[in-house]
């Protein structure tokens, strides 16, 4: 009886399982790298709104602090969003017909409030304080990036926890003075305090930051 | 577990049953049986292969979506993400405790107890922390019915004013109003003012858990009703006769500090010392020095030899020998000695004990007498007097509000039967029961949380009740609906409200409203001491002799469901209850002499029958019971409760108010009940779990229960942060009462899992009372001990995890890291202390509770995770966050079940601290380890127990 297989069947044979792992490997690392790129973060994402708010005009072009609209953000762990009183404090006198403001106008005359797309979200067991944030030295951009350079909001970083991870390690670099935390355009520059001296001025060091009950409960 | 337990927990435990052993010795016992079931090894292959892919995409997690929505105004005071708090009072049976209810964005999430309050000091009970969720009950009455169609406002306003014009015709003659005990300001001022219209209309107080005997024993004795304020800290000496001080009396929380205050020889200059005698045990015996056992007529007797002895210096042959020491310890003690009888007692045995107080000098020293709180009525004679006009049809109009008498009127009166014999009927409550579905007319009754409403402590301090929240559906406020029967368009509940206080604070009112709602009590409203002097007779009232039965029914409220209003309240029902474990259910305590003699066995069916009614329940044993006892709980067996308590239990209300004697019969049958007595069972070599000693010995030798130098260890990590946190318990302090329990189950987002889970040992308490037994069943001594993660320095469970879930952090605290959790339960296994639980299945996805009453600083845990203790967590963090934004060290943490201890059992801080009040309650002579020989180190440790028996008596407690 004739073989049924030929001498290239081992060949064969060898390739399809070399193939195997390989698919095996690339299907794991693949499951590995995707959550973690900018696209699957939804990095630079543009988002639909009910009205097309742009930061840069309000930020660049007016120079409207931060904190006129996200109020709680030096005292809660909640930054906040404005409600549309805010919005009205000005558009009740400026642009008052818009088209753009109409879902504004309408959210007071009903009642009803603004549905936003959430941008920047984390998942439900991460416990992240914008107070304590604020107050220790790290500017709104280290992580929502040049907001005042955004005409439609997106997410800046990828708010993985390796994001996270990277500064409660050695916070120093991503520290900034006082006076510059509302700064969306801040750069460290050779003026700039060094690391060490912020970690000093901020008290920061006594903790471990890197505990998981620090982020986790 | 190869012989007898020095202290033991069940039954089954004492006696090594062997099924009982042999779960035991497994640490997942449900788990043999799934293995039990024959797979073969091809679908065990293809759900190995499904739960690894399974897994592996469980873990992928995308980038989050979803919206943000923004006021339209912002609400004042409202910052998002920081809570607010605000006072209330939690009303039980007209009685008020003030209560703290935090919100998060302007929705409930935790109630707290309110330091100002007198009834209160900060404290709570299970009943105020699982009015959560009562509030947010899906089964909550939503729309107006008539016989049980939907109805609405209009329709009710034009049936009531058509009963309006009817009631003003008869000068209200035929018209009845049926409410619990009350003590609202406003309420009695609007009930008086509607008896002014309506003279002949009729207003009948009356609850199902009596206090009646209370009230008459203080009329025979003083000639008019009074209360008592007792004194539990200038007490050497106490006397509990089937009391409820620590349980259920008004004011039991302050009660219980109090009596904790004289419980620690560490930090009482003396301690007191507890005598208890009692048919079955209680909180206060459990807790006592010295426990009798006495049936009816022991009890009886014991009265009559008391008052005798006391009062005209004799004795009395008959009664057991411990009277006379009893006597005498009460005697040398004038001024500091105190006696108190429980509301089941006869009116005359209340009468004897208030000469008996007078006599010991009590008044003035241990206790006070003040005008009474609540309006005193005889409640059984007026709702006897109620159904029998009722039948006879002399009812036309009957509105009961916030009551349920169709479930919970003694069976004798068959009030149901005679509902129907009236016209109109309405009822006003916040849950549907039996009575709204038997009335005509059922209206949903505004929740505490969403109306305007006062009411007073047991020392009469008023407090203004102020919506929580605005209301779910669309109720009617119970000031509304009784000014429906007077008025067209009654004023709000905040004007009635508003309208009692005007004319009470005077001039001041707008300044002493807003101290009130901030402060949660009214100033100065606390009742003045009564001047009543006592009425010769009173020390020759004599009780009546107790009907000579074989056997007597003791109907007690349920430690959790107290009359049954709590019946559909979930947290409530799968609480433990304090002596017998059991949740989910009432089987009848019977006592261990009785079970032998009829062969019974825990969950055994009996039959209890009183005249010609009868309820066939499980049995129960209960360890120091008088034998000739059976005590029926009540508050279980509703059928219209809702999804929850429909169905649970046995409703043993038609047994009550019935002639003749009670008889008890072994049937077929048998049911597993779900007890947690003998779940998550500790090990210690020593087999003393609750250390203890008596006064002398401790004064003997002070350092022989201390745990002493741990031993040394190979590898030592020692934790560097800031803070050291770690938990002292007092077990000198612990009551059993369980409001720790709850209240960590509000705190921390813990499901309930249901019956059929709990009798699989899969109950998520965080938190448990362990409540050991020593001694003979007969009359053993019992002890509590609260076990929660001890947060070892040198963790088991941390090593055998094979992910990293459970691990360190600088500050000590074992931390449950939820994600990388994959379910192994490993840990568990390698836990001394049993004190992980793990979710096998999404009970909290299953929960019929909105999201938004959950604890938004505390995650909610999926299916397949362990969790445990977390020192909470949450609230360190934010005790952290505020210290570090102003650079100064952490301060005080108070955890869950530390606010809600009464007796201030449990001590949380930091233990670096030297000054701090854990380090110091560390450096007592008393501080032990559990399950020292385990070398775990645990930050929670506790303080051993410390009992006062009267010296020649030593060690011979009961």
């Amino acid at each position: 009886m004739a073989a049924i297989f030929r001498p290239s069947a081992n060949y064969w044979a060898a390739l399809t399982l070399l193939g195997m792992a390989a698919i095996c490997l690339s299907g794991i690392g693949w499951l590995w790298f995707w959550p973690r790129t900018d696209y699957a973060r939804h990095v630079r994402w543009l988002v639909s709104q009910p009205v097309p708010f742009s930061h840069a005009h309000h930020v660049a072009g007016l120079g409207i602090d931060c904190r006129f609209c996200h109020s709680s953000v030096e005292v809660s762990s909640n930054a906040g969003l404005p409600p549309t009183y805010t919005c009205m404090t000005c558009h009740s006198q400026i642009w008052t017909n818009a088209d753009l403001l109409a879902p504004v106008r309408q959210s007071l005359a009903d009642d009803k409030p603004i549905v936003w797309n959430r941008i920047n979200d984390l998942p439900d067991y991460v416990f992240f304080n914008h107070a304590i944030h604020i107050t220790k030295g790290v500017g709104c951009s280290s992580c929502h990036g040049e907001v005042d350079a955004m005409p439609l909001s997106y997410k800046a970083k990828t708010l993985t926890m390796q994001f996270c991870l990277d500064c409660h390690r050695d916070p120093g670099p991503n520290l900034r003075p006082k006076d510059q935390i509302y700064n969306t355009e801040w750069r460290r520059t050779a003026e700039t305090p060094s690391p060490e001296m912020l970690m000093t001025e901020y008290h920061i060091g006594g903790r471990n930051l890197t505990d998981c009950s620090i982020c986790h409960r | 577990m190869s012989s007898l337990s020095h202290q033991w927990r069940s039954l089954e435990q004492l006696a090594e049953d062997p099924d009982f052993v042999t779960r035991a010795v497994q640490e997942f016992p449900g788990l043999a049986e799934a293995l039990a079931s024959p797979h073969d090894r091809r679908r065990a292959l293809k759900l190995m292969a499904a739960a690894i892919t399974m897994a592996g995409l469980g873990g992928c997690d995308w980038a989050p979506e979803g919206t943000l929505i923004s006021a339209v105004r912002a609400p004042s005071n409202i910052v998002p993400g920081l809570p607010n708090f605000y006072a209330s009072a939690n009303v039980l049976d007209g009685y008020a405790t003030g209560v703290v209810v935090k919100h998060q964005m302007g929705r409930p999430i935790k109630v707290e107890g309110n330091p100002r309050h007198p009834a209160s000091l900060g404290a709570t009970d299970v009943f105020a922390q699982a009015q959560l969720l009562d509030f947010y009950d899906p089964d909550r009455a939503w729309a107006i019915t008539v016989h049980g169609s939907p109805s609405d406002q209009s329709d009710l306003r034009t049936e009531l004013a058509a009963q309006r014009a009817k009631i003003a015709e008869s000068r209200g003659n035929g018209f009845r109003i049926l409410t619990g005990a009350i003590t609202s300001p406003t309420l009695t001022r609007q009930l008086d003012a509607l008896l002014a219209i309506y003279p002949e209309a009729r207003w009948i107080q009356w609850q199902a858990i009596s206090r009646d005997n209370v009230a008459k024993g203080a009329v025979l004795a003083y000639g008019k009703p009074v209360e008592l304020v007792l004194k539990l800290d200038a007490a050497d000496v106490i006397f509990a006769i089937d009391s409820d001080l620590l349980s259920s009396a008004p004011g039991h929380l302050r009660f219980a500090r109090d009596f904790a205050s004289r419980r620690n020889p560490t930090r009482t200059q003396k301690m007191s010392r507890v005598y208890a005698v009692e048919p079955t045990p209680t909180l206060s015996g459990s807790v006592a020095d010295h426990r009798f056992i006495a049936g009816p007529d022991e009890l009886h007797m014991v009265v009559m030899a008391l008052a005798a002895g006391i009062l005209e210096g004799s004795a009395l042959s008959g009664p057991p020998d411990w009277v006379g020491q009893v006597i005498a310890d009460l005697t040398a003690n004038h001024g500091r000695a105190l006696v108190h009888v429980g509301p089941d007692q006869p009116p005359e045995t209340h009468a004897l004990v208030h000469a008996i107080n007078e006599k010991l000098g009590a008044r003035g020293n241990t206790l006070e007498l003040i005008a009474p709180v609540a309006y005193p009525v005889e409640q059984a004679e007026e709702l006897a007097d109620l159904v029998k006009d009722m039948r006879t049809g002399k009812v036309s109009t009957l509105l009961i509000m916030d009551s349920n008498p169709a479930y919970a009127a003694p069976g004798g009166l068959s009030f149901a039967a005679a509902l129907k014999r009236v016209d109109f009927s309405l009822t006003l409550t916040v849950l549907p029961n039996e009575t709204s579905q038997a009335t005509t007319w059922a209206v949903p009754m505004a929740h505490p949380w969403e109306t305007w409403s006062d009411g007073r402590a047991f020392d009469g301090t008023a407090t203004i009740l102020q919506p929580q929240a605005l209301p779910l559906y669309d109720p009617v406020s119970i000031h509304t609906m009784l000014a429906l029967f007077t008025e067209p368009a009654p004023a709000a509940a905040l004007d009635a409200v508003q309208a009692t206080w005007k004319t009470r604070m005077g001039e001041d009112f707008e300044q002493g409203w807003r101290h009130a709602l901030a402060s949660g009590v009214v100033p100065g409203t606390a009742n003045s001491k009564s001047d009543v002097t006592l009425r010769p007779d009173a020390g020759r009232q004599t009780p009546p002799e107790p009907a000579n039965h074989p056997l007597t029914i003791l109907f007690r409220p349920d430690p959790h469901l107290w009359d049954g209003r709590y019946a559909n309240n979930a947290w409530l029902q799968e609480l433990p209850r304090p002596l017998t474990k059991l949740t989910w259910d009432n089987p009848l305590l019977v006592a261990p002499e009785r079970a032998e003699q009829l062969k019974l066995r825990n969950g055994d069916m009996i039959c209890l029958s009183v005249g010609d009614a009868s309820v066939t329940a499980p049995a129960w044993i209960m360890p120091g019971q008088a034998a000739d006892c059976v005590v029926a709980l009540l508050g279980f067996g509703e059928q219209h409760a809702g999804t929850v308590g429909s169905g649970a239990g046995f409703d043993f209300y038609p047994l009550a108010g019935r002639a003749g004697a009670p008889s008890l019969q072994k049937v077929s049958g048998h049911v597993v009940l779900a007890c947690t007595d003998h779940h998550n069972l500790i090990f210690d070599e020593t087999r003393e779990y609750v250390r203890h000693a008596t006064l002398a010995e401790y004064n003997k030798n002070p350092q022989a229960l201390a745990t002493g130098k741990p031993e040394p260890h190979l590898y030592r990590w020692k934790p560097k942060g800031p803070a050291a946190w770690a938990m002292s318990v007092d077990l000198n302090a612990c009551i059993g009462c369980n409001a720790c329990v709850v209240a960590c189950q509000a705190e921390n987002n813990i499901p309930v899992v249901g019956k059929e889970e709990v009798i699989r040992e899969r109950e998520m308490h965080w938190l448990r009372i362990d409540r050991y037994y020593e001694g003979s069943p007969i009359d053993p001594d019992s002890y509590f001990q609260p076990v929660l993660c001890m947060h070892c320095e040198e963790a088991p469970c941390e090593t055998v995890c094979p992910v990293g879930a459970t691990v360190h952090d600088s500050e000590g605290i074992n931390v449950m890291v939820y994600n990388r959790c994959i379910g192994t339960r490993f840990c568990s296994n390698n836990c001394p202390y049993k004190v992980r639980r793990f979710n096998y299945f999404a009970f909290s996805h299953e929960e019929q509770r909105p999201p938004e009453a959950r604890n938004p600083d505390v995650t909610v845990r999926g299916r397949g995770v362990m969790e445990k203790c977390s020192f909470c967590l949450q609230r360190i963090a934010e005790a952290r966050i505020a210290a570090d934004r102003e650079n100064r060290p952490v301060g005080e943490v108070r955890t869950a079940c530390q606010a809600a201890c009464p007796t201030q059992a449990f001590t949380f801080g930091n233990m670096a601290d030297p000054d701090s009040e854990v380090a110091k309650r560390k450096r007592s002579l008393l501080d032990y380890a559990l399950l020292a020989d385990q070398n775990t180190r645990p930050r929670v440790t506790y303080e051993a127990r410390i009992r006062n028996p009267k010296p020649p008596n030593e060690g011979n407690g009961g």
